[in-house]
């Protein structure tokens, strides 16, 4: 008989009781009413596809802003610019998600931002991307910089010999190579862009029909004791992450039988 | 023709090129030889403009390339591990240079007639063998119309049997180049052939 380790018999019950229970809690929670009541409500089918926009959007952003990062990590890991951006990609992940849709508020909002409008960008659709954006930023730019990381520099030396700027040699040598990368980059951004709440109603509030994204509709419906529809959209919520989460495995799954068929 | 002057190049204390000399004329094939590890790859990277040195010049047909970047040396270059791009076809490989207005489709017809190369250019490079991947190499830096060749260990991944008929095959096409050619190596073997 196989010997339990004392992992095992810590990580089994802990994972299921702490992770999956939870979520089972809400999928064994939907009923028929919270089903037609949130399905048959306009404003949720906004909030979804505000949410589905904004995040795309968001996380189309960071894979370019991430690009960014990946050049300089690159052809300039020296300079000073690269190390603030370096240290600056962490700082998203430590800091309060308040604090950093406050911080958005304030750069962007009325004091400064006045002139596009009363609240400056400030509780529009563009705040809640900016937001999102300031938030799954730094997981794009970590995954494209471990892909890079990875690139054999000589790919890179080679271009630059064959008459490629460092600019041209990025954009053919490298960017080609780091697909797979930039995929996953996107994927987790936009995973990371739809579960934002607190920068999100901070920076973007939480107007229902306007600003109102699927995360913001949950905490709105619990606050009115519509629990049933605040379960519903939470469902609505766990199936749209784990669409999510198949799609970067199966990803993986055929990037892995292909590599091992070359 | 290529003249190197006394170059001086250290990395922190540890100095790795000490006053290096050399003059090829064009049509000369030079080989360098040397253990791994004795500065021949940072000699490399020092002539093609990847590192700076710290003393010394580079000259290539009269001009001082030193201050040139690697993109404005005009210096062919087949690395030790090929350096194909494994998301272009052969041909896309061959071609690399032209997108920088170095060579033309006659220049690659040429390499490509030369080295034998017609019937896999439709293919990724991962499905040649080393000694092919090698070919393609220097086809690619053949056509991008260099003013000197410079091969760094390029037939590395090739066994010996096959470097038997490699060999000859590149010093042919390269002394056909009339421009001056440095072989770094640091197989003894090979630098007699």
């Amino acid at each position: 008989m196989r010997k339990v380790s004392i992992w095992e018999v810590l990580f089994i019950p802990l994972f299921f009781f702490l992770i999956i229970f939870p979520i089972l809690a809400i999928l064994g929670n939907v009923t028929v009413e919270g089903m037609t009541l949130t399905f048959g409500d306009p404003v949720f089918w906004i909030a979804v596809r505000n949410t589905l926009i904004t995040a795309f959007l968001a996380a189309l952003l960071g894979v370019l802003l991430a690009l960014g990062f990946g050049y300089f990590y690159i052809f300039h890991p020296g300079t000073v610019m690269y190390r603030i951006a370096d240290f600056m990609n962490d700082l998203p992940i430590a800091l309060p998600h308040t604090v950093a849709g406050l911080a958005l508020l304030l750069a962007f909002g009325r004091n400064v931002m006045g002139f596009v409008g009363p609240t400056g960008l400030a509780f529009t659709l563009v705040a809640v991307i900016l937001a999102m954006f300031f938030v799954s930023y730094p997981l794009a730019a970590r995954t494209i910089a471990s892909a890079a990381e990875e690139i054999d520099k000589e790919l890179i030396s080679v271009a630059r010999k064959l008459g490629d700027s460092p600019p041209k040699a990025y954009r053919r040598g490298v960017i080609p190579l780091l697909d797979e990368a930039i995929f996953s980059a996107f994927v987790l951004g936009f995973s990371r862009s739809l579960s934002e709440f607190a920068a999100v109603i901070m920076f973007g509030g939480n107007v229902p029909g306007m600003t109102q994204v699927l995360a913001s509709y949950v905490f709105t419906k619990v606050e009115e004791g519509e629990v049933s529809m605040a379960v519903t959209a939470s469902a609505f919520c766990i199936l749209l992450s784990l669409l999510l989460v198949l799609v970067l495995r199966m990803r993986g799954w055929s990037h892995a039988r292909s590599a091992q068929s070359a | 023709m290529l003249e190197v002057h006394n170059l001086h190049k250290a990395f922190g204390d540890h100095l790795v090129l000490n006053g290096v000399s050399l003059d090829i004329n064009p049509g000369e094939i030079q080989v360098l030889i040397g253990l791994n590890g004795c500065g021949k790859t940072t000699l490399q990277r020092v002539l093609t403009g990847i590192l700076k040195p710290d003393q010394g010049s580079v000259h290539i047909d009269g001009q001082d390339v030193t201050p040139f970047p690697p993109e404005d040396r005009m210096i062919g270059y087949v690395p030790q591990n090929t350096g194909l791009f494994r998301h272009l076809t052969i041909k896309e490989n061959i071609l690399y240079p032209l997108r920088n207005g170095r060579g033309s489709e006659d220049k690659f017809r040429e390499a490509v007639n030369l080295l034998s190369l017609e019937q896999y250019l439709d293919w990724k490079p991962d499905k040649l063998s080393g000694g092919y991947r090698a070919r393609v190499a220097l086809a690619r830096a053949l056509v991008s119309s260099p003013r000197v060749m410079l091969l760094d260990e390029p037939i590395t991944e090739v066994d010996r049997a096959k470097k038997e008929y490699v060999l000859p095959l590149f010093r042919d096409v390269l002394l056909q180049l009339h421009i001056p050619v440095l072989y770094i190596t640091h197989d003894p073997w090979e630098a007699g052939r």
